[in-house]
Order: structure tokens, then sequence, then C-alpha cells
């Protein structure tokens, strides 16, 4: 639905003049007078209020009893008083019902300090309490979930955690159990509240009753500091604050108030606890360098020396990096790779789209942005599971279709989280993604013209030509509210493909002269040394096996990294310690368009140093200088490189970020000309827009032919959302640690005998991974889907279409 | 003058034919061959208000449901939960199709095609018999598509309740309808607006519905020079407690509550006198033997500082203490306080908590003081009037007898300091059985 327009109304609050939007609940209008009326339950975030804690209780001049201002729309000449008599009786009141049963145990609770119950006590409350009489007990604190503990005697029944849970995440999870001054915050049969959004209910918590387990009484609110930053775990780039103590990440927790265009104000629990992984040991904080077989700590001045030697190489260098590097370090590993190495083999992504794919998907005309998913008429999610793969997009589409009516359309291989609240579920075959875009208009067009298609990138190039197709057939070129949004296999793919780390383009998507190889296309080249900067080919790209011969074939292996990894383990010569999203001082670009700003939060730890600087500095020693000594430096360097950053300067981009392609700069995006039209007519007529989609209903059956004809089953692949080294090496989160896990259908697993939780094994031209089954419905039948990204018996290990499963 | 009560005790009066035979869907007829809005005018004409409690003017309430293509609900409130009232259970119990009857008129009325009733788990017989007449209405095309050859098709589904007194509050009541908590919602939107599945809702007393085919019968004029001026037409009264003759009765609003106390129910038992009595139900503040001749309708006991409520009179008589029927009256608010809302689930819990400090002999009289000023910070500030319904009656009764409970409060205070074990109640610990449930 488009995005209501605002009236301008004038009210009076304790007597000032407020201006503010029509419709405005009466509490947030009143921050607008600097008038403060405190609330427990309420909470923007979770939708329509529903006013249980009364603490915001008003006076309205016209209306006899006091109203509760959370609940109240303002309206034009409104009288509002805040500071009466009754006003003043009922707010003393609240909060002394509120500590009727709350524990006065303010000293030893890890809230004091920051406890809205606390601060609301002293600011609105009498200061006594008449209750003499024993409070509720309960055992505590018992956990919640393996992330969070909870206290039930300290809990307000505010409502906001089981709001989240109900209406947010949608897992349905928390409810409440018995009545009255009895009730309390449970779960169905007393399960663990495990889902990929709980951490959010601790910041929702206005007192000490749900907590987090990898913080509590780890420091005290006087004794930390905030520092606004970007998780770069995912493509989300959800905006964060660290809270820091001695230079360590103790917590991180969504910003206050959320940025709309980015998160709005949640975050995942891989971002919010997989932070830990900054100071945990098995962190590599020194450079490391291999000595007679053997990785062995070393110097930076060895280390550098010896990475040297990649100028100094007989052969070409490849060079791949990962989505974690800002566009600073990606901007000066491409110019280290052309300039003094002398190799356009470079790249940051997982498939093989051409320059001309690339850039047209890339155009600014064709960008649909995050607030747009929520306000379109129609989302098509299209080959991604958005809970996986930029997980807080998936909370985003869930509030477009439960607030504002948007119709969505999932058009996945595999089931998606989101196939419950779509108007229309479409499932094909892997590798069939190109088939079912065509025929698609006409329906997606029926709710509104407004269609937003969120994209994997995964999806191949035969599926991102008939994507393009489908735009064109939509209109969706220079529609506001409208478009595409691509969700990069890395965290700063799109920032990291402006900044030119790509085979065929520099920064801003230049053509270069010669193009090299791509990151698909480079094992069976002929490189002979490797580049790895924050990345294992051997996990995070497609084809395994290949990389792994790649690896060992070279001569050279330089990588940059802060866990390590298999391949990194197995064939890296030289390690340089990475630094984390916390220490990195740099820029990166949201998957809609949004340059937004790391800034440092804590110190360096040991011999990390930053990603920028040991670029320049091995640069240096292949003979470039690369003229930067701050990473502004090689932000200004970037900008001026990059035509559609005009206008852009770290300042502008602040706090909470800017889209580039809103700025002056936007028009210099290259233009390909009539070329281009004539590549997308071809490309409309030569796809298959006539095929029939298949529906989810039908093709459960089998997907029109049943299983493959060598009796194998066809193989579909997911990188979830626990899939990454930095979660593996967090304390808190090792019960997510997902082994492989086979997701079959029940027709599959009823022919071959297998039930949930049985061990089988996967096998495929000799090359056998162990899995968990779990039998799932919704998988069409003929198909298994297996993890990659993971760390044991990934699927990457697995290249051809279908795989045998056994039980053994 | 009888007249929902007419012929009620006759013999199969549950069944369709003694129905019909009594004259049971001719009102229906009649207002099929009327427009809705001159059905909706005469029930306006009848002035007739609410008998769930509030007394809104059902006319009224009808008249904010929105116009044009919708789903639209008609829902009647069956939870009669009040302690002290009774009525529906014996109308819905004797005479099941007047309110089927009702329900069909008020849906043609108001445009709405589809009917529920609520009915509280425990009126499991009398839900049985609903039941029975629902589907022998359904049979006979009274429910169903174009009802008797007219435009009107309306749908009608009974739900059982699980047993929650605020699954009677109206919106409570629509969201345990839905299959959810029953859980007040925060109004407005009030359920007219939006109620049940978010459709304009017409909610409305068993009895008020009820009364509808009458006031078609007689025509709202007529009805409306029955009663009072603002209390207009008959009222089934419950009487309860120190009674001889206890039951419902049916009377014209205006009559002295003398007449229904004395009159109809015999007054107390022999040798008693009364000492104060609830004149619409346990939530309505109590009124003393002095306010005896006050007119029986809603604006006389509102003046009189009560108010009608579900007109369910439980009389309590000299034999009693006011400590044991407070304490009664606040342990079942406690119990049944959703504990949405912070001030009635505080409210309701440290009142209850103070009731039997004082029954322990823990108390002193500043305590009263306490309780009546908890009263009035309950009253007012909830969600919805379940708080309010324990606060009413007890800062009233701490207000008439005040004298009486420090009395109490020293006797209780003697009794404990002499130590006699087996005289004092002990401290309400028993009540804290909401123990954790461990997460594993």
């Amino acid at each position: 639905m488009p995005r209501p327009e605002e009236k301008i109304i004038q009210l009076t609050i304790d007597g000032r003049e407020v201006k503010a939007p029509e419709g405005q609940m009466l509490v947030d209008a009143a921050k607008e007078g600097d008038v403060e009326i405190p609330y427990f339950c309420y909470q923007p975030k979770l939708g329509d209020p529903v006013g249980a804690c009364r603490m915001c209780l008003v006076e309205i001049e016209g209306i006899p009893k006091l109203q509760t201002s959370c609940s109240t729309p303002v309206k034009d000449g409104m009288v509002v008083h805040t500071h009466t008599e009754r006003v003043h009786t009922a707010q003393n009141a609240v909060v002394e019902f509120l500590l009727v049963n709350h524990p006065l145990d303010c000293p030893v609770c890890d809230k004091g300090g920051e406890c809205p119950l606390q601060d609301i006590t002293f600011g609105w409350g009498l200061g006594k309490s008449r209750f003499i009489e024993p409070k509720r007990h309960f055992v505590k604190p018992l956990s919640l979930s393996p992330v969070i503990a909870i206290d039930r005697e300290r809990c307000i029944l505010c409502y906001r955690c089981v709001r989240f849970s109900q209406e947010i995440a949608e897992d349905y999870q928390l409810i409440f159990a018995e009545r009255g001054a009895h009730t309390f915050v449970a779960t169905h049969d007393g399960h663990p509240y495990v889902a990929p959004f709980s951490g959010n209910i601790i910041d929702l918590c206005p007192v000490g009753a749900l907590t987090s387990k990898p913080y509590r009484f780890r420091a005290r609110p006087w004794d930390i500091e905030g520092a606004g930053g970007v998780c770069t775990l995912c493509p989300a780039q959800c905006n964060v604050e660290f809270t820091v103590r001695d230079e360590k990440v103790m917590r991180v927790t969504a910003r206050d108030p959320g940025n709309e265009g980015v998160d709005d104000g949640w975050l995942c629990d891989k971002g919010r606890f997989a932070y830990q992984a900054m100071h945990v040991d098995d962190r590599i904080t020194v450079p490391l360098v291999r000595e007679g077989g053997e990785l062995r700590e070393a110097s930076w001045e060895r280390a550098l020396d010896a990475a040297a030697g990649l100028s100094k190489h007989q052969g070409r260098v490849g060079a791949l990096v990962g989505g974690q590097a800002t566009n600073e370090e990606g901007f000066l590993i491409q110019r280290l790779v052309r300039e003094a190495l002398s190799s356009s083999d470079l790249d940051c992504r997982v498939t093989g789209l051409s320059g001309e794919l690339t850039r047209t998907l890339a155009a600014p005309a064709l960008q649909a942005t995050v607030p747009d998913v929520e306000f379109a008429h129609t989302v098509l999610a299209f080959g991604c599971e958005p809970l996986d793969d930029m997980p807080i997009l998936d909370l985003r589409i869930r509030k477009g279709v439960s607030r504002h009516g948007m119709k969505l359309v999932v058009a996945t291989a595999r089931p998606s989280a989101l196939d419950s609240n779509a108007t229309r579920v479409i499932r094909y075959d892997p590798g069939e993604e190109a088939s079912v875009l065509g025929g698609l208009a006409d329906s997606l067009r029926e709710a509104g013209e407004d269609i937003v298609i969120v994209w994997g990138e995964r999806v191949g190039p035969a599926a991102a030509e008939a994507l393009l197709a489908l735009a064109d057939q939509l209109g969706l070129a220079g529609r506001d509210g409208a478009g595409l949004l691509e969700i990069p296999s890395g965290s700063n793919g799109r920032g990291l493909r402006e900044a030119g780390v790509l085979p065929f383009a520099g920064p801003g998507y230049a053509p270069v002269a010669d193009a090299g190889l791509g990151a698909t296309e480079m094992p069976d080249g002929e490189n002979t040394a490797y580049y790895l900067f924050e990345t294992d080919p051997v996990r995070d790209q497609p084809n395994r096996a290949a990389w792994e011969r790649a690896l060992q074939r070279a001569g050279l292996v330089v990588a940059h990294a802060s866990v390590l990894t298999e391949g990194l383990r197995e064939h890296a010569n030289v390690i340089f310690p990475a630094d984390t999203y916390a220490e990195k001082d740099g820029t990166v670009v949201h998957p809609d368009g949004r340059l937004q700003r790391l800034r440092t939060a804590i110190a360096h730890p040991h011999e990390v140093r930053a990603g920028w600087r040991a670029v320049a500095e091995i640069a240096r020693r292949c003979g470039l200088d690369v003229g930067v000594l701050t990473s502004p430096m090689a932000f200004a360097q970037l900008a001026s490189a990059v035509p559609f950053y005009e206008g852009i300067t770290l300042e502008s981009i602040g706090g909470r970020g800017v889209r580039w392609q809103e700025g002056e700069g936007a028009g210099a995006f290259p233009d390909l000309g009539a070329n281009s039209d004539i590549d997308r007519e071809t490309s409309q007529t030569s796809g298959p827009t006539d095929e029939a989609p298949h529906s989810g209903a039908s093709s459960n059956g089998g997907g029109g032919d049943g299983a493959p004809a060598n009796g194998g089953l066809r193989l579909g692949t997911y990188r979830p959302i626990w899939a990454s080294p930095e979660v593996e090496i967090s304390p808190s989160l090792q019960y997510t640690i997902a082994h492989q896990q086979a997701e079959l259908s029940p027709e599959d697993a009823a022919r071959l005998g297998i039930a949930s939780g049985d061990t089988i094994e996967v096998s495929q031209n000799g090359t056998r991974l162990s899995a968990a089954a779990v039998v799932r419905s919704g998988v069409p039948e003929g198909t298994v889907f297996l993890a990659t990204g993971i760390a044991q018996d990934s699927a990457n290990a697995l290249t051809e279409p279908t795989v045998e499963i056994s039980k053994p | 003058m009888l007249l929902l009560f007419d012929g009620i005790d006759e013999p199969g009066l549950s069944t369709l034919p003694v129905y019909e035979r009594r004259g049971g869907y001719q009102q229906l007829r009649k207002a099929l061959a009327m427009t809705p809005e001159d059905v909706l005018a005469d029930i306006g004409d009848s002035q007739l208000r609410g008998r769930g409690g509030a007394g809104f003017r059902m006319a009224q309430k009808a008249g904010f449901l929105p116009h044009g293509e919708m789903e639209k609900y008609l829902v009647c409130n069956a939870d009669e939960s009040e302690p002290g009232a009774f009525k529906d259970r014996e109308l819905i119990q004797k005479n099941p199709h007047a309110l089927i009857e009702g329900i069909v008129i008020a849906s043609w009325a108001a445009g709405i095609d589809r009917a529920f009733i609520y009915i509280r788990g425990e009126y499991a017989y009398q839900a049985d018999i609903l039941e029975a007449a629902i589907a022998e209405a359904y049979e006979a095309g009274y429910i169903g598509e174009r009802i008797l050859g007219s435009e009107h098709s309306v749908s009608l589904v009974l739900h059982r309740g699980a047993g929650a007194y605020i699954c009677g509050e109206e919106t409570g009541l629509l969201d345990s309808l839905e299959g959810k908590r029953g859980n007040p919602r925060l109004k407005p939107p009030f359920p007219a607006i939006e109620g049940l599945y978010d459709g304009p809702t017409l909610i409305n007393n068993v009895e008020t519905l009820y009364t509808v085919p009458y006031i078609i019968g007689m025509g709202g004029k007529e009805y409306a020079k029955l009663g009072t001026d603002t209390s207009t037409g008959t009222k089934i009264a419950s009487i309860s407690g120190d009674i001889q003759r206890p039951g419902n009765y049916e009377i014209e609003f205006g009559i002295p509550a003398r007449e229904i106390i004395y009159g109809l129910g015999g007054g107390p038992p022999e040798g008693r006198d009364i000492k104060f009595w609830f004149p619409g139900g346990s939530s309505s503040p109590v009124l003393t033997k002095d306010d005896l001749d006050v007119p029986y309708d809603y604006d006389s006991l509102a003046k009189a500082g009560s108010m009608l409520g579900t007109a369910s009179i439980i009389v309590v008589d000299d034999s009693h203490s006011v400590l044991e029927v407070m304490h009664k009256l606040v342990k079942f608010y406690a119990h049944e306080s959703c504990g949405k809302c912070v001030p009635c689930r505080e409210g309701t819990n440290w009142t209850l908590k103070m009731v039997q400090r004082i029954e322990s002999g823990e108390a002193t009289p500043m305590d009263l003081d306490i309780m009546a000023n908890v009263q009035t910070h309950i009253i007012g500030n909830c969600l919805c009037v379940l708080g309010d319904a324990m606060a009413m009656p007890v800062g009233s009764m701490v207000e008439k007898f005040r004298q009486e409970l420090e009395a109490e409060i020293e006797a209780a205070r003697a009794r404990a300091a002499a130590g006699s074990a087996e005289d004092v109640i002990p401290i309400g610990v028993a009540d804290e059985h909401a123990g954790p449930v461990p997460v594993h």
C-alpha cells in the first residue's frame, strides 16, 4: 500500500502549542513539546497499542475519564494536561501497583541503571509504598532459551515480549500462562524460546525480567559506553549499538529508535550474539606464516615480506574478497591486484553474471528500498530465503503483509518461512529458477503497480535475465516505491562491486580493457597464487573440490582472516589477522544502495591491524604506494573514482547512512546506451516467458515428473542463517551449530524408509556427506535440500544436480 | 405486568411447536414485512436499554454500525457470570426460541447475516436446550437463507465458553470467540466499528435481544409507556441471598425496591433484618435498609450511589459480617482479573491480601484507609470495568460499615493476641499456587 500522507495539526499540551501529524499517538506528539509521558507497554515498533500498563494516563479537555495517551490519536485543537492533580494521582497509583509484585532489589538487578521501571518510579512515583504483604515468588532465574534468562518476579507483564513473538516475529512461542496476579510469561509446555529473532525481547523488556545470558552481570551501565556501528554479518547491515567496556564489546543491541531505512529497530540473534567471536581464543590475532608445513605465529614484518611474494611470483594472482570487507578495503585491494600485481582475476561474488547484466541490474532506476518492501502493493520473494540470507528483511515483509495488506508471492525452490504469509507460493526444481518468472507479470500486477522483487544473487545468470525481462514487463524502472532488491551473497556485496572488486569492471562499474577471471572460473584457471581477503573459498564458494585443488596447486596463498577455517588451515601460506566490524573504520553499501559507516568502537586487539592498512602495506611491498594514511583517505579516493558517489562524504553518510541513488551523482551511473535496450529486448523474447510456472500445489506431487531418472534426488542448496565462522566460535551460540541437515519430502522419506533425525549418507561421484534427515512437508517430492557454508559436510562438495541418499 | 415471563412455565415452551402455538415467530414475520430501518426505529421508540449491565440504548448502539457491504456480526452475550445474576439462564432454559427470534429480528434491523451466541460453559444444560432450539429453527426456516421468503439471511452459531468471568466483558468475549485468550481489548475502537474478526459487531445481552420480539409485537411506542421515562419496559430481577423466596421476577421499572425484596422475595428470614443489599449484582455499590424505598430503575439507583447493573439483588441480613461478604467478593474478582492491566491485576490482588490480613488479626484501622484509597486508585484507571466492579462495592462497604470493620479488626487482633489459633484464618498464601514452570 502506498505510504499514507501526513497532515500536520496543532494541539496544546501543558500549555505548549505542539504541531504533530494527525493520527500520531499523543504520547509521541507530546515529545514534540518536550513533554515526557511515562509508559511501559507502548512501543510503536510493536504495532497497535494495547493500553495495558495504564502508566500514560492523561487528562484531555472534554473527556471525563483519564485517557491512555499511547492509544489516543491527536486531533486538531486537542487540549491535554499531564501535570494535574488527577494525572499525578493516577501515575503515582500505577507505579505503586507495579511495585506491588516487583522486587525492590535494584542494586543486584542486571537492569539497574538502565531500567525504565527504575527511572519512572523515580520520576513519577510517590517514592514510597504502602504495600506490606508478601510478594509473589518464582524460581529464578530460569533459562527461557540458551541465550535469554527470565526472572518472572521482576516481570511487570507489559506484553511487549509476547507481542513481539506473536505479532512481529510471528513465531507464536511466547504466551501468558495463568491469569490475574498469577499471570506469567511462558512458552507452550516449557519449551525453550529458540527463534532467529528471540533476542529482541531483551531490548524490549522494560525491567530486568529478560536478560541476555552472555551479558548479564558482565558490566554495569555506569562503566560501559555505547558506540554506534553497523553489523556486517549479513547483507541486512543492521544499525547496532556496541556496549563497550575496557575495549571489549560486551553486548550488541539494536539502536533505539531503529533505522527505518535499514532494520526498523530489530536485530537477529546472529547479529546480537555473534559479537562474542571478537573476544574468544579461537580468533586469529597475530600474523601466521607457514613454516615446515605448519602455520606459526610471526611478526608483521615477516608476514608482510612473505606476502610481498605475490608480486615476485611467476604467474597470475587470483584475488577473492569476502563480504565483510569495507568499500575502502575492496577499493585498495582492486588497486593492489590491478596496479601492482597486473591481474584482473578479482571477484567478490559466488556467481558468474556478465558485466552487462550486473550493471543493468544495479541501475538506480531499478532499485527498490527496504521501506518499499513494506509499502509495496505486491512483493515477490524470488530465489532467496530472507530469513537465512537477510533475516531482518523477513520481519519487514511480515510487517508489510500484516499491517499494510501487502500481497506476497513466494517463488523459491525450497519451502520458505514466509510461505504462510504469501497469497501465492510457486515451487520449482532447483536450478529451474529462470522458468518461473515468465507469465508472472499479470498476477503480480493484480493488487497494484508498486511491485518489489526481492531476489538472491545465487539465482544465477539465466534467472537474472528473466528477472530483467519481468522488470521490463512490469515497468519497474523509474517507478517510486517499486523495483528490484538484490540480496547479495556477501554482506557488502554491493559496495565491493561498486568499488571495482569485479573481474570485468573497476570502481563505478567502469569496464576494464582486459577482463579477468571471476570467482566461478578462477579455480579452473591458470592462477598460481591467491590473495584471499576475509574469505575462504573452500567454504564460501560453490565448488569446494575445485577450490581445494586450486589452492593445493598454488605456490602462494595470502589471506586475511579472523577465524582459521578449513581451507586456510590447509592451504594458506600467510594469514594476516583481520579486524572485525567493531574495529573497522570505513564504509559499506547496503543492498538498496545506502552507504553506511563503520566506526571504530574498540581498539584493535593484540596485533590486529586495520584491514585497509594491511592492504596498503602489502601494496607498498609490492611496489605500489596507494597514498593512503587513513581510512577516510581511502574513501576520498574511492568517492572520486566512483562517479555516482559524487557529493557523498563521510559527514553526509552520518549515523544513518545515505542512498547514493538519491544523491546528486546518481545520474552518473554508467549508461549503457542503445546497446542495452537491444540486449534486453533479446533477452525478453528469448527468455522463457510463455512457460507456465509450477504452482506450489501441483508441483508438490513431484514437480511434474517426480524423481530424476537415475533414481537419485535433485539437490537444492541453501545457506542457513547460522552458517558463519563467527557463529561457530561464539560460546553462547553453540546451540545453533547445525550439522548438515537433509530436508526431504515426506513422500521420499517414506519411500526410502527415513524418519526425521535419522543419520543418512548423501553421495555423489564418490563424495559422501553425513547428514541428519529432516522430513519437511512442502519440500517437493524428488528433491533434497542441503546446507552450504557450514563447517562440516557442506553441500558445496557436491556439484552435480542429483545425489543418492542411503541409510548406512 | 408479565411480558417476558408470560407463560414462561408452560410445559414444552422450549420446543418449537409449543412456542409457535403461543404465537412464536409471528413477530419475526411482522418484522420481515417491515423495512430494517422501520424495525430499528421501532426498537428506538421503545427506548430499550441494554440489560447486560451498562444500560446503553440498543437502537443507538445498532445505529453506530457502519453501512455498506462488509462482514458484520451480531453476538449475543450469554456469558452470564455476575455473582447474583441468573436471569438469562431461566430465559434460555425455558424459552430459547424467543431469544432466537430476537436475534433474527435484530440482525434484520442492523443488516447482519452472521450471528453468534457465546454461552458460558457452566450453562451446559441451557446450552443443550438452546442448541436443540437452534436446530429446530434452522429446520423450520427461521434461521438460514432467505428466511420466510424474505431478503433476510442469517446464520447462528452457538459457542460455549470455558469458564472465565472476563469473557462476559464484550471485547474479552470477542477475543475468546476468535479463539484467543479472553482478554479485554482497548476501546476505542468500539465493537460496533471494529469487533469480531475486525468487522462491525453488535453485541447485546440475552435479555435485551429476548425483549425485541415483544417490542415488535406491541410496538415500540406502546412498550415505552411501561416503566419510567428513562427506564422503559419491564426487567427480570434476580433476587438471592438472605431472602425467603429467591428467584427471578419480572418487574416494571420504577417500583420501589422494597416491593421487590419484601413483596416478591418475602424479605429476609424470620427474625432477621436487612443489613445491606447489592441492587445490581456483586459489582454494584451496596445500599442499606435506609435505601429500600429507592425506585428500582437505572437513574434512581445511580442517583442513590449505586447502579441497576443486571438487576441482580443480593440481600445480606444481619447474621453476616461485612468482612465475610467482602472477602468472598474480593476473592472472586482477584481470581477473575485477567491480569492485562496493572490497576486491576495488582489492585484486586492487593485488596485480597489486605482483607486476609484483617481476618488474621494483623491489620489496624489504618489499613481501612489504605484499602479505601486503593479502591479509588483502581476506579476509572483500568482497561475494562472488572477492576471497578470490585473497587466500587468494596469502597462502599468501607465507607458505610467502617465502624463494624474497625470492630472486626479489633476482634481479630484480640483473637490473634490470645493465641487461639483455631479461630485465626491463615493468611492466604494458599492462593499463591501459580508455581513456576521450569524451562528446560
